[in-house]
């Protein structure tokens, strides 16, 4: 019985059929909800780790089809090459405020999680799995691995990022009396990437186009301050 | 056929960029040196968006989906995790803070510059 079952849970199917069925849900619950805190992402761990404890299913047998997913992060990532590129025109006319912006808040980030990592007391592979958390994931996690970050530390600090930042995106635009819409969009999509930017389009047009740059600028910004370290 | 040649495009420019990354001195991560490349391609007019179009937009638009995995082997780090459960949330509410403050407000400096300067001239 026991061979049985691990063939069956050791398939790459399963892991992919888990993860597409768990992820579904949590896009459907976000339908329902619309509030950040239902976010599709975390819903899926949450959902695929449940079943995987219950079924005392080795993560193992699960990354069989995991792994397979996982290959799709790498194309994923070089796409927001596109992104970038379809908002060429705003690029050119504020590439001087979005360059300063992207770097002053890139070095506030890792500057200020470092510290506090150093206050917290945090060991080096917890302090280098948190440093890169304010860009994207597929960025945030190439960093963290590259200097001995654990990678779902970091997938996990980017989510609580993200959606911290777009419930706080509203209060804190009104609290720093930021008024020019390309400030704060920038602002939103440095603090809380993809997962602001979705709250940012809410705002308004230019707010939701300059969060989406500000995803890349700061990304690719991270990844060279990165190499300081 | 078309989506073929797509899903090709993109590991072609994958697996160029995991060969720039074995090539360079110092360690910069293969999606990002994928990313500049595939940022260049276009600007240059060597890929266009309509070669790339059904299947960045698949890729794009579930890219949350391809953490998963990732997000799945926190199974293997529940302990460190719970262990640092508040130090965590904390680093990444002031830091968001910062971060945004940070960022809006040197954009809105370097803006007003800009106009000074335009006005200026």
């Amino acid at each position: 019985m026991r061979d049985l079952t691990t063939a069956i849970f050791s398939s790459p199917f399963f892991g992919i059929t888990l993860s597409i069925v768990t992820f579904f849900i949590g896009v459907k619950i976000q339908a329902k909800c619309k509030t950040p805190i239902c976010n599709p992402l975390l819903i899926a761990i949450v959902l695929s780790i449940g079943v995987l404890l219950l079924l005392d299913i080795p993560y193992e047998s699960y990354n069989e089809g995991g792994y397979i997913i996982n290959l799709f992060l790498a194309p994923a990532t070089a796409c927001l090459a596109v992104s970038i590129y379809s908002r060429l025109g705003i690029l050119k006319q504020y590439w001087f405020p979005i360059l300063l912006g992207c770097a002053a808040g890139s070095a506030a980030s890792m500057g200020s999680i470092y510290l506090m990592c150093r206050l917290f007391g945090l060991d080096e592979a917890l302090t280098y799995s948190l440093i890169p958390k304010s860009v994207t994931t597929p960025i945030a996690v190439s960093v963290a691995s590259a200097h001995g970050g654990m990678a779902p530390v970091t997938i996990v600090a980017v989510l609580i990022t993200g959606i911290l930042g777009s419930i706080l995106a509203p209060v804190l635009i009104k609290v720093f009396r930021i008024k020019d819409p390309v400030a704060a969009g920038l602002g939103i999509g440095a603090c809380s990437h993809a997962v602001g930017t979705s709250k940012a389009l809410e705002l308004g047009e230019i707010q939701g186009a300059m969060s989406g740059l500000a995803i890349g600028v700061c990304g690719i910004i991270t990844v060279l301050f990165s190499l300081l370290l | 056929m078309k989506i073929l040649r797509q899903i090709g495009i993109f590991m072609g420019i994958c697996w160029i960029s995991v060969i720039v990354e074995q090539l360079l001195p110092f360690a910069f991560p293969a999606a990002v040196i994928g990313m500049i490349l595939l940022f260049f391609c276009l600007l240059l007019g060597i890929i266009r968006l309509e070669h790339i179009r059904e299947k960045s937009d698949f890729l794009l638009g579930n890219m949350s989906f391809f953490f998963l995995p990732a997000g799945i082997s926190m199974i293997n780090y529940l302990d460190i995790l719970s262990a640092n459960l508040i130090p965590i949330l904390v680093i990444c509410a002031v830091s968001t803070v910062l971060t945004f403050a940070a960022t809006a407000y040197t954009i809105q400096f370097a803006i007003a510059f800009m106009n000074r300067r335009k006005n200026h001239a």
